[in-house]
Protein backbone atom coordinates (compact mmCIF):
# COMPACT_ATOMS: atom_id res chain seq x y z
CA UNK A 1 0.00 0.00 0.00
CA UNK A 2 2.73 2.64 0.67
CA UNK A 3 5.01 1.47 -1.82
CA UNK A 4 2.40 1.40 -4.70
CA UNK A 5 0.26 4.94 -3.89
CA UNK A 6 1.43 6.41 -6.12
CA UNK A 7 0.22 3.91 -8.86
CA UNK A 8 -2.66 3.17 -6.67
CA UNK A 9 -3.67 6.84 -6.53
CA UNK A 10 -3.52 7.26 -10.85
CA UNK A 11 -5.21 3.76 -11.07
CA UNK A 12 -8.08 5.10 -8.66
CA UNK A 13 -8.70 8.03 -10.50
CA UNK A 14 -8.84 6.64 -13.59
CA UNK A 15 -11.94 4.43 -12.32
CA UNK A 16 -13.22 7.54 -10.74
CA UNK A 17 -13.34 8.88 -14.50
CA UNK A 18 -14.51 5.90 -16.16
CA UNK A 19 -17.19 5.89 -14.41
CA UNK A 20 -17.94 9.41 -14.36
CA UNK A 21 -22.05 9.00 -14.02
CA UNK A 22 -22.01 7.51 -11.04
CA UNK A 23 -19.37 9.87 -9.17
CA UNK A 24 -22.05 12.76 -10.81
CA UNK A 25 -18.91 14.39 -12.37
CA UNK A 26 -20.41 17.59 -14.09
CA UNK A 27 -17.12 18.66 -16.36
CA UNK A 28 -16.57 21.25 -13.94
CA UNK A 29 -12.64 20.87 -13.45
CA UNK A 30 -12.90 22.76 -9.68
CA UNK A 31 -16.18 20.34 -8.61
CA UNK A 32 -14.37 16.98 -10.52
CA UNK A 33 -11.56 17.55 -8.40
CA UNK A 34 -13.11 17.51 -5.42
CA UNK A 35 -15.04 14.53 -6.30
CA UNK A 36 -12.20 13.17 -7.22
CA UNK A 37 -10.21 13.75 -4.20
CA UNK A 38 -12.87 12.16 -1.90
CA UNK A 39 -13.57 9.28 -3.99
CA UNK A 40 -9.89 8.34 -3.96
CA UNK A 41 -9.39 9.44 0.09
CA UNK A 42 -12.46 6.75 0.88
CA UNK A 43 -10.59 3.68 -1.53
CA UNK A 44 -7.31 4.52 0.38
CA UNK A 45 -9.10 4.47 3.30
CA UNK A 46 -10.45 1.46 2.61
CA UNK A 47 -7.39 -0.25 1.83
CA UNK A 48 -5.71 1.19 5.13
CA UNK A 49 -8.74 -0.43 6.70
CA UNK A 50 -8.02 -3.58 5.60
CA UNK A 51 -4.62 -3.56 6.38
CA UNK A 52 -5.74 -2.80 10.63
CA UNK A 53 -8.45 -4.99 10.21
CA UNK A 54 -6.84 -8.23 8.84
CA UNK A 55 -4.22 -7.87 11.18
CA UNK A 56 -6.30 -6.80 14.46
CA UNK A 57 -9.33 -9.30 13.43
CA UNK A 58 -6.90 -12.02 12.93
CA UNK A 59 -5.06 -12.35 16.19
CA UNK A 60 -8.58 -12.01 17.92
CA UNK A 61 -10.20 -15.03 16.00
CA UNK A 62 -6.85 -17.24 16.14
CA UNK A 63 -7.25 -16.59 20.09
CA UNK A 64 -10.97 -16.84 20.06
CA UNK A 65 -11.23 -20.31 18.18
CA UNK A 66 -7.97 -21.30 20.61
CA UNK A 67 -10.29 -20.69 23.51
CA UNK A 68 -13.15 -22.37 21.61
CA UNK A 69 -10.80 -25.64 20.82
CA UNK A 70 -9.47 -25.68 24.77
CA UNK A 71 -12.79 -24.39 26.77
CA UNK A 72 -16.34 -25.96 24.71
CA UNK A 73 -17.12 -28.76 25.15
CA UNK A 74 -19.62 -29.84 23.26
CA UNK A 75 -18.65 -30.66 19.56
CA UNK A 76 -22.06 -29.10 17.67
CA UNK A 77 -21.59 -26.09 19.53
CA UNK A 78 -17.88 -26.04 18.87
CA UNK A 79 -18.32 -26.27 14.76
CA UNK A 80 -20.60 -23.77 14.74
CA UNK A 81 -18.88 -21.42 16.50
CA UNK A 82 -15.94 -21.92 14.08
CA UNK A 83 -18.21 -22.11 11.56
CA UNK A 84 -18.80 -18.49 12.17
CA UNK A 85 -15.65 -17.33 13.45
CA UNK A 86 -14.69 -18.41 10.25
CA UNK A 87 -16.48 -16.11 8.51
CA UNK A 88 -16.24 -13.14 10.85
CA UNK A 89 -12.34 -13.59 9.74
CA UNK A 90 -13.18 -12.83 6.52
CA UNK A 91 -14.60 -9.21 7.88
CA UNK A 92 -11.34 -7.50 6.77
CA UNK A 93 -12.13 -8.28 2.69
CA UNK A 94 -15.03 -6.19 3.17
CA UNK A 95 -13.12 -2.88 3.64
CA UNK A 96 -11.43 -4.35 0.04
CA UNK A 97 -14.64 -4.42 -1.29
CA UNK A 98 -15.81 -0.93 -0.20
CA UNK A 99 -12.47 0.65 -1.54
CA UNK A 100 -13.17 -1.21 -4.85
CA UNK A 101 -16.96 -0.41 -4.79
CA UNK A 102 -16.37 3.27 -4.28
CA UNK A 103 -14.69 3.65 -7.11
CA UNK A 104 -17.31 1.68 -9.17
CA UNK A 105 -20.49 2.62 -7.62
CA UNK A 106 -19.85 6.11 -6.18
CA UNK A 107 -19.11 7.43 -3.04
CA UNK A 108 -22.46 6.60 -1.50
CA UNK A 109 -23.72 3.76 -3.33
CA UNK A 110 -20.28 1.74 -2.68
CA UNK A 111 -20.43 2.60 0.82
CA UNK A 112 -23.84 1.41 1.18
CA UNK A 113 -23.26 -2.42 -1.35
CA UNK A 114 -20.28 -3.20 1.06
CA UNK A 115 -21.59 -2.30 4.28
CA UNK A 116 -24.88 -4.03 3.27
CA UNK A 117 -23.50 -7.20 1.56
CA UNK A 118 -20.30 -7.71 3.25
CA UNK A 119 -19.32 -6.01 6.06
CA UNK A 120 -22.86 -6.12 8.44
CA UNK A 121 -22.93 -10.04 7.44
CA UNK A 122 -19.13 -10.89 8.08
CA UNK A 123 -19.06 -8.85 11.11
CA UNK A 124 -22.11 -9.51 12.51
CA UNK A 125 -20.93 -13.51 11.93
CA UNK A 126 -17.93 -12.45 13.73
CA UNK A 127 -19.75 -11.08 16.81
CA UNK A 128 -22.01 -13.90 17.00
CA UNK A 129 -19.65 -15.99 17.23
CA UNK A 130 -17.68 -14.07 20.16
CA UNK A 131 -20.96 -13.58 21.97
CA UNK A 132 -21.93 -17.12 21.84
CA UNK A 133 -18.26 -17.80 23.29
CA UNK A 134 -18.46 -15.60 25.90
CA UNK A 135 -22.10 -17.69 26.78
CA UNK A 136 -20.66 -20.73 26.66
CA UNK A 137 -17.83 -19.82 28.80
CA UNK A 138 -20.32 -18.39 31.26
CA UNK A 139 -22.62 -22.15 30.91
CA UNK A 140 -19.55 -24.25 31.55
CA UNK A 141 -18.50 -21.81 34.32
CA UNK A 142 -22.04 -22.57 36.27
CA UNK A 143 -22.26 -25.85 35.56
CA UNK A 144 -19.11 -26.72 36.93
CA UNK A 145 -19.51 -24.82 40.03
CA UNK B 1 -14.05 -12.07 25.51
CA UNK B 2 -16.89 -9.39 27.00
CA UNK B 3 -14.24 -6.83 26.15
CA UNK B 4 -13.14 -8.26 22.57
CA UNK B 5 -17.42 -8.42 22.21
CA UNK B 6 -17.61 -4.39 23.47
CA UNK B 7 -14.80 -3.69 21.03
CA UNK B 8 -16.57 -4.93 18.13
CA UNK B 9 -20.17 -3.61 19.11
CA UNK B 10 -18.64 -0.35 19.90
CA UNK B 11 -16.94 -0.17 16.69
CA UNK B 12 -19.57 -1.44 14.74
CA UNK B 13 -22.49 0.99 16.85
CA UNK B 14 -19.35 3.74 15.36
CA UNK B 15 -20.15 3.18 11.85
CA UNK B 16 -23.65 2.64 12.03
CA UNK B 17 -24.68 5.59 14.46
CA UNK B 18 -21.67 8.20 13.34
CA UNK B 19 -24.19 10.77 12.28
CA UNK B 20 -26.16 10.33 15.14
CA UNK B 21 -23.22 10.64 17.66
CA UNK B 22 -21.85 13.31 15.79
CA UNK B 23 -25.10 15.68 16.03
CA UNK B 24 -25.92 14.95 19.56
CA UNK B 25 -22.00 15.56 20.44
CA UNK B 26 -22.89 18.72 18.44
CA UNK B 27 -25.68 19.63 20.19
CA UNK B 28 -24.29 18.75 23.59
CA UNK B 29 -20.99 21.59 22.76
CA UNK B 30 -23.30 24.11 21.43
CA UNK B 31 -25.26 24.02 24.32
CA UNK B 32 -22.25 24.69 26.79
CA UNK B 33 -20.41 27.61 25.05
CA UNK B 34 -18.83 28.58 28.05
CA UNK B 35 -17.01 25.45 28.29
CA UNK B 36 -15.48 25.24 24.70
CA UNK B 37 -14.59 29.03 24.76
CA UNK B 38 -17.26 29.52 21.68
CA UNK B 39 -17.41 33.08 21.09
CA UNK B 40 -20.38 33.61 18.88
CA UNK B 41 -18.35 34.15 15.87
CA UNK B 42 -19.08 31.39 13.00
CA UNK B 43 -15.44 31.43 11.90
CA UNK B 44 -14.10 30.97 15.32
CA UNK B 45 -16.63 28.30 16.34
CA UNK B 46 -16.70 25.87 13.65
CA UNK B 47 -13.14 25.81 14.12
CA UNK B 48 -13.38 25.08 17.75
CA UNK B 49 -16.40 22.61 16.98
CA UNK B 50 -14.76 20.58 14.47
CA UNK B 51 -11.30 20.14 16.87
CA UNK B 52 -13.70 18.76 19.45
CA UNK B 53 -15.77 16.82 17.54
CA UNK B 54 -12.49 14.99 16.00
CA UNK B 55 -11.01 14.38 19.10
CA UNK B 56 -14.92 13.15 20.30
CA UNK B 57 -14.64 10.36 17.11
CA UNK B 58 -10.94 9.56 17.78
CA UNK B 59 -11.91 8.87 21.68
CA UNK B 60 -14.80 5.64 20.21
CA UNK B 61 -12.26 4.50 17.44
CA UNK B 62 -9.42 4.05 20.22
CA UNK B 63 -12.19 2.35 22.46
CA UNK B 64 -12.44 0.11 19.57
CA UNK B 65 -8.59 -0.06 19.20
CA UNK B 66 -7.78 -0.46 22.62
CA UNK B 67 -10.50 -3.33 23.56
CA UNK B 68 -9.69 -5.29 20.76
CA UNK B 69 -6.33 -4.94 22.08
CA UNK B 70 -6.49 -5.12 25.53
CA UNK B 71 -8.91 -8.29 24.93
CA UNK B 72 -5.83 -10.01 23.17
CA UNK B 73 -3.49 -8.78 26.13
CA UNK B 74 -5.29 -10.04 28.81
CA UNK B 75 -5.95 -13.75 26.68
CA UNK B 76 -2.03 -14.11 25.98
CA UNK B 77 -0.61 -12.89 29.39
CA UNK B 78 -3.38 -14.65 31.91
CA UNK B 79 -2.41 -17.97 29.88
CA UNK B 80 1.35 -17.14 30.33
CA UNK B 81 0.11 -16.10 34.38
CA UNK B 82 -1.52 -19.53 34.38
CA UNK B 83 0.76 -21.66 33.13
CA UNK B 84 3.70 -20.21 34.74
CA UNK B 85 2.95 -18.38 38.12
CA UNK B 86 3.36 -21.04 40.53
CA UNK B 87 2.15 -19.46 43.73
CA UNK B 88 -1.28 -19.51 43.77
CA UNK B 89 -2.23 -16.36 45.71
CA UNK B 90 0.14 -14.51 43.25
CA UNK B 91 -1.09 -16.30 40.32
CA UNK B 92 -5.13 -15.20 41.64
CA UNK B 93 -3.70 -11.34 42.21
CA UNK B 94 -1.72 -11.02 38.61
CA UNK B 95 -4.46 -12.71 36.45
CA UNK B 96 -6.87 -10.20 38.74
CA UNK B 97 -4.94 -7.05 37.47
CA UNK B 98 -4.35 -7.97 34.39
CA UNK B 99 -7.54 -8.73 33.79
CA UNK B 100 -9.47 -6.17 35.11
CA UNK B 101 -6.48 -3.04 34.39
CA UNK B 102 -7.00 -4.39 30.86
CA UNK B 103 -10.82 -4.28 30.60
CA UNK B 104 -11.13 -1.21 32.34
CA UNK B 105 -8.05 0.90 30.32
CA UNK B 106 -9.79 0.84 27.12
CA UNK B 107 -13.58 2.30 28.86
CA UNK B 108 -11.39 5.50 29.75
CA UNK B 109 -11.25 6.15 25.83
CA UNK B 110 -15.40 5.62 26.03
CA UNK B 111 -15.57 8.36 28.54
CA UNK B 112 -12.90 10.90 27.48
CA UNK B 113 -15.17 10.80 24.33
CA UNK B 114 -18.07 10.97 26.47
CA UNK B 115 -16.57 13.97 28.60
CA UNK B 116 -15.67 15.95 25.99
CA UNK B 117 -19.37 17.26 24.88
CA UNK B 118 -20.21 18.47 28.85
CA UNK B 119 -16.25 19.24 30.03
CA UNK B 120 -14.39 20.05 27.18
CA UNK B 121 -11.44 18.74 25.62
CA UNK B 122 -8.55 19.03 28.81
CA UNK B 123 -11.25 18.72 31.62
CA UNK B 124 -12.73 15.54 29.83
CA UNK B 125 -8.86 13.95 29.01
CA UNK B 126 -7.79 14.89 32.92
CA UNK B 127 -10.78 12.90 34.65
CA UNK B 128 -10.56 9.94 31.80
CA UNK B 129 -6.75 9.67 33.21
CA UNK B 130 -7.38 10.05 36.68
CA UNK B 131 -10.28 7.89 37.55
CA UNK B 132 -8.91 5.25 34.43
CA UNK B 133 -5.97 5.32 32.65
CA UNK B 134 -4.03 5.81 35.77
CA UNK B 135 -5.41 3.03 37.81
CA UNK B 136 -6.06 0.76 35.05
CA UNK B 137 -3.74 1.50 33.02
CA UNK B 138 -1.55 1.02 36.44
CA UNK B 139 -2.90 -2.56 37.42
CA UNK B 140 -1.78 -3.52 33.72
CA UNK B 141 1.94 -2.61 33.86
CA UNK B 142 2.36 -3.25 37.65
CA UNK B 143 0.93 -6.84 36.61
CA UNK B 144 3.14 -7.05 33.47
CA UNK B 145 6.46 -6.31 35.44
CA UNK B 146 5.36 -8.58 38.10
CA UNK B 147 4.82 -11.81 35.52
CA UNK B 148 7.96 -10.86 33.72
CA UNK B 149 9.83 -10.91 36.90
CA UNK B 150 8.48 -14.26 37.96
CA UNK B 151 9.25 -15.76 34.21
CA UNK B 152 12.76 -14.19 34.44
CA UNK B 153 13.31 -15.84 37.62
CA UNK B 154 11.95 -19.32 36.87
CA UNK B 155 14.05 -19.11 33.61
CA UNK B 156 17.60 -17.72 36.08
CA UNK B 157 16.83 -20.82 38.71
CA UNK B 158 17.26 -23.57 35.82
Amino acid sequence: MSQAKVPVERWAAARVAANAPAHGLSGSAEYDDEVRDRAIFSAEAGLSFFHTHAEGLGLILFFASTVVASAVPWRRARGALYALLGLGALFPLGYLAYGLAVLEAGREAGTELAETWILTPLGGAAMLGLVGLALMLAVRRRGAR
Amino acid sequence: MVLIVCAEVGGASMVRFRVELTRWARGAMLARPAVHGLVGVRDVDERILDEALVKFDAGLRLFHLHAEGMGLVILATTTVAATLARGPRARRVIIFLLTAGGAGYPLGYLLWSGLIPYRGLEEGKAVAEWLVWIPFGGATIVALWWLAGLVALRLARR
